[in-house]
């Protein structure tokens, strides 16, 4: 596999966990334009942990995600009268502070004669742990992709379990929710938490995936894009926000040949779909009728399998 | 004490324009419900215009005013018709995201086209600033807040003074109750954003004509500063948009002045979070709804 | 649904819900620890290289590079690697992407030439990917305007009034 391809794969596998984040929270019926905060904050805290304590690279991510959810936990929990519109907004103006913090941080501890750390708007570079561990970048891949298939997991297990039924509930009319008994401030927060801890994994794999972050990678754009991709991709299922990111990069990827009109392509294309498809393409009306669609299928495959005497059910 | 009277004095005036801005805005969520992210950008296209008539044609100030103007008008009935028109009525962040997604679009167009970093633009005024006792206020800042009270002041003559006003109220107040008693809904939205557009591109005007230069990334500013300042002042309330934007200008000029320019931006989003947080109605506006109408 | 839930069965609900978000929690560290192994083979200090970039304008949006690469410790120029130079710009990471070219060793040793077209004017991150007998990554931030290209300070703010 040509090191172009691993990069791009890599960089898709990284974004779907801040698309999967922003999903995460569209499904509580909450609009979030700041989930690239927890990105950046995992970043930083993975990246500070491997280059700056020495930590192995497990360890590092741990933590990343951990400081990325107690800091979605904290937020979460100030923003829970906000609704809708106000909501999205005040996401958008705490991602806009933590960038802001970013670039006034400044920490850095002399190695080898070398400053290393975070400065400020010069950013954070030589997070350099997958060169001087001799990681190649087709094993980081499969880090990352085998990071990402336990998070889909969990997500998909989520939404098949009784919390997953209750996100969507709240996501759908939150006074009914009350009314039937379900603590929604609570479930609420519990979700953000989680969408912060899903951003943060991906920054903390960011991060050593580019050896290099600065402020200016975790701005709005990042924000926006990690919802939308959730939108195009369909809001019915936790591979909606991975088709939107494939979509996304490998559509912006492919066509070279329009280098310079990609994003009014791609930007008219999004336009037009959100017209037609308003909840994205694996929107709830498709999944269910896959579902539908498999269940047939397995049922009739079931019947003509059946012994003719004596062992149907 | 002076200082903090000077940099007030500059706020108001930085922030008239913040104001105008923020009326535009809240204009169209006003009679939409949506959040338009491309309203900055729509701008942007009007500035390019009037760059591109400054650069080639060498025009005055005030054609270059009419011509982003008229660019970002066309370029916010272009965003309406793409993003907000065809959408059903619960497809609210649909809509958020497709301005987005044509946003990006306006960004590239203009890049294209006009592929430098930054373009100038012709200056209000080329006097020296005028002095009253210890301060100094700036000739081409007083233009702008003279311009831009009187755009407030016109927009207020609009909606509160004329017909297509009343009919803007009314479906500021109910949409449906307005389509009930026979006010053609989709005109007039289609109006609003044209006239919130052209308030939105001499807004615009006025901030580029004070910096003397344009660049791709004013639309993503103006589109922040019009939304901090609508939200501070209140969603949806015109008086609001004006005032918020006034005391976004005063604080901004201050936090500059006295802790520089990270800290001013960072000031102006805590202020932000702090509003939301405390009293998201903002300073002039209606108690926000309990939950958005249910989604589609 | 609809009728109150007694509060046993409440409880048994709420413990089935968390016991739902920790066996989700657990496939990820247990994803983490199983690759964790990984990473502690070769904990040895690698060579590590620097750069030193000058680019020049050719033809429209397209600069011809020249770049030094050296031994970050002893300064000795690093010859016979391949390099490959990709481009980010840092304000839209996976976006705006340059597709990485192969440089081409000069006469100097340690002295690679390469060409880059990028798509628009501003700040890039330009990519160095060393490979061969020594694996490393330099980023070097530099700013492409169409008649020079200079140092990029990243600017705090984007306006100022």
């Amino acid at each position: 596999m040509d090191d172009y391809l691993i990069g791009v794969l890599s960089n898709i596998g990284v974004i779907s966990f801040v698309a999967l984040s922003a999903y995460l929270l569209l499904l509580t019926g909450e609009i979030s334009f700041g989930q690239q905060a927890f990105f950046a904050i995992g970043a930083y805290a993975a990246g500070i942990a491997t280059a700056l304590w020495g930590w192995s690279l497990a360890a590092a991510l741990v933590w990343g995600a951990a400081v990325s959810g107690a800091a979605a936990l904290l937020v979460g929990v100030p923003t829970l009268r906000l609704h809708g519109l106000y909501f999205a907004i005040a996401t958008l103006a705490f991602a806009e502070m933590v960038r802001i913090l970013f670039e006034l941080f400044r920490y850095q501890i002399s190695i080898d004669g070398e400053l290393i750390g975070p400065n400020g708007t010069d950013g954070f570079r030589n997070i350099r742990y997958i060169f001087d561990h001799n990681i190649d970048a087709f094993q980081f891949l499969l880090l990352i992709y085998s990071l990402l298939a336990a998070a889909m997991l969990g997500l998909l297990l989520l939404e098949r379990s009784r919390l997953g039924v209750i996100f969507r509930m709240i996501g759908q009319d939150e006074t009914l929710a009350e009314l039937q008994g379900i603590p929604v401030a609570r479930r609420k927060v519990l979700a953000a938490g989680i969408a912060g801890t899903l951003a943060g994994i991906g920054g903390g794999l960011y991060a050593h995936l580019t050896t290099y972050v600065e402020p200016r990678i975790f701005d709005i754009m990042l924000g926006v894009h990690s919802l939308a991709y959730g939108l195009i991709g369909g809001l019915g299922t936790a591979f909606g926000p991975l088709l939107g990111v494939l979509i996304d990069i490998g559509l912006l990827e492919s066509i070279r040949a329009l280098a310079g009109y990609r994003m009014i392509i791609f930007g008219g294309l999004v336009a037009l779909l959100l017209i037609v498809r308003p909840r994205g393409l694996l929107d709830e009306m498709v999944v269910h009728k896959i579902g539908r669609g498999w269940r047939r299928v397995s049922l009739w495959a079931r019947r003509s399998s059946l012994k003719p005497r004596g062992n149907s059910a | 004490m002076i200082d903090l009277v000077q940099n007030t004095l500059d706020g108001v005036m930085i922030g008239s324009s913040y104001g105008l801005l923020a009326l535009g805005f809240t204009l169209i969520f006003g009679v939409m419900r949506r959040l338009d992210l491309a309203y900055g950008p729509s701008i942007m296209i009007g500035g390019y215009f009037g760059t591109v008539l400054y650069l080639y044609y060498g025009a005055g100030p005030l054609a270059v005013a009419s011509a982003v103007v008229l660019g970002a008008v066309i370029a916010g009935i272009y965003v309406e018709r793409l993003c907000f028109a065809p959408m059903k009525a619960g497809a609210a962040i649909a809509s958020m995201v497709s301005s987005f997604a044509i946003w990006m679009q306006l960004e590239q167009a203009a890049i294209l086209v006009l592929p430098r970093h930054t373009y100038p633009f012709p200056p209000l005024a080329t006097v020296a600033p005028l002095e009253f006792g210890p301060f100094l206020v700036r000739v081409d800042h007083l233009i702008m807040l003279v311009c831009a009270l009187a755009l407030a002041a016109a927009v207020h003559l609009a909606l509160y003074h004329t017909r297509f006003g009343l009919a803007l109220r009314a479906i500021i107040g109910s949409p449906v109750a307005a389509h009930l008693v026979g006010i053609n809904v989709r005109t007039a939205v289609l109006l609003t954003f044209a006239g919130a557009s052209a308030v939105g591109g001499a807004a615009g005007f006025l901030v580029l004509a004070v910096d003397q230069q344009v660049t791709p990334m004013f639309g993503m500013w103006a589109t922040l500063k019009g939304l901090i300042a609508m939200m501070i002042g209140g969603l949806g309330s015109v008086p609001g948009a004006v005032v918020g934007g006034l005391l976004l200008g005063i604080v901004e000029v201050n936090s500059q002045w006295y802790f520089g320019p990270q800290i001013r931006d960072l000031v102006a989003y805590v202020v932000l979070f702090a509003f939301l947080v405390v009293r998201p109605r903002g300073l002039l506006g209606r108690a926000p709804e309990p939950a958005m109408p249910p989604k589609a | 649904m609809g009728t109150a839930v007694k509060p046993e069965t409440e409880g048994k609900q709420r413990l089935s819900d968390w016991r739902m978000a920790v066996k989700s929690a657990s496939y990820v560290i247990a994803t983490l620890a199983m690759l964790a192994p990984c990473g502690l083979e070769n904990a040895h200090a690698q060579i590590r290289a620097k750069a030193d970039v000058s680019c020049q304008p050719a033809e429209k949006l397209q600069y011809d590079c020249i770049i030094k690469l050296a031994n970050a410790r002893t300064s000795e120029p690093l010859s016979g690697l391949t390099l490959t130079v990709g481009a980010d710009m840092p304000s839209m990471p996976a976006a705006h992407n340059m597709r990485p070219v192969k440089a081409t060793e000069e006469q100097d040793k340690g002295t690679y030439r390469a060409r880059i077209a990028l798509e628009m004017y501003g700040d890039w991150a330009l990519r160095l990917e060393l490979s061969g007998t020594v694996r490393d990554r330099v980023v070097k931030l530099l700013r492409f305007e169409s008649d020079r290209v200079g140092e990029a300070t990243p600017a705090p703010g984007r306006h100022r009034h």
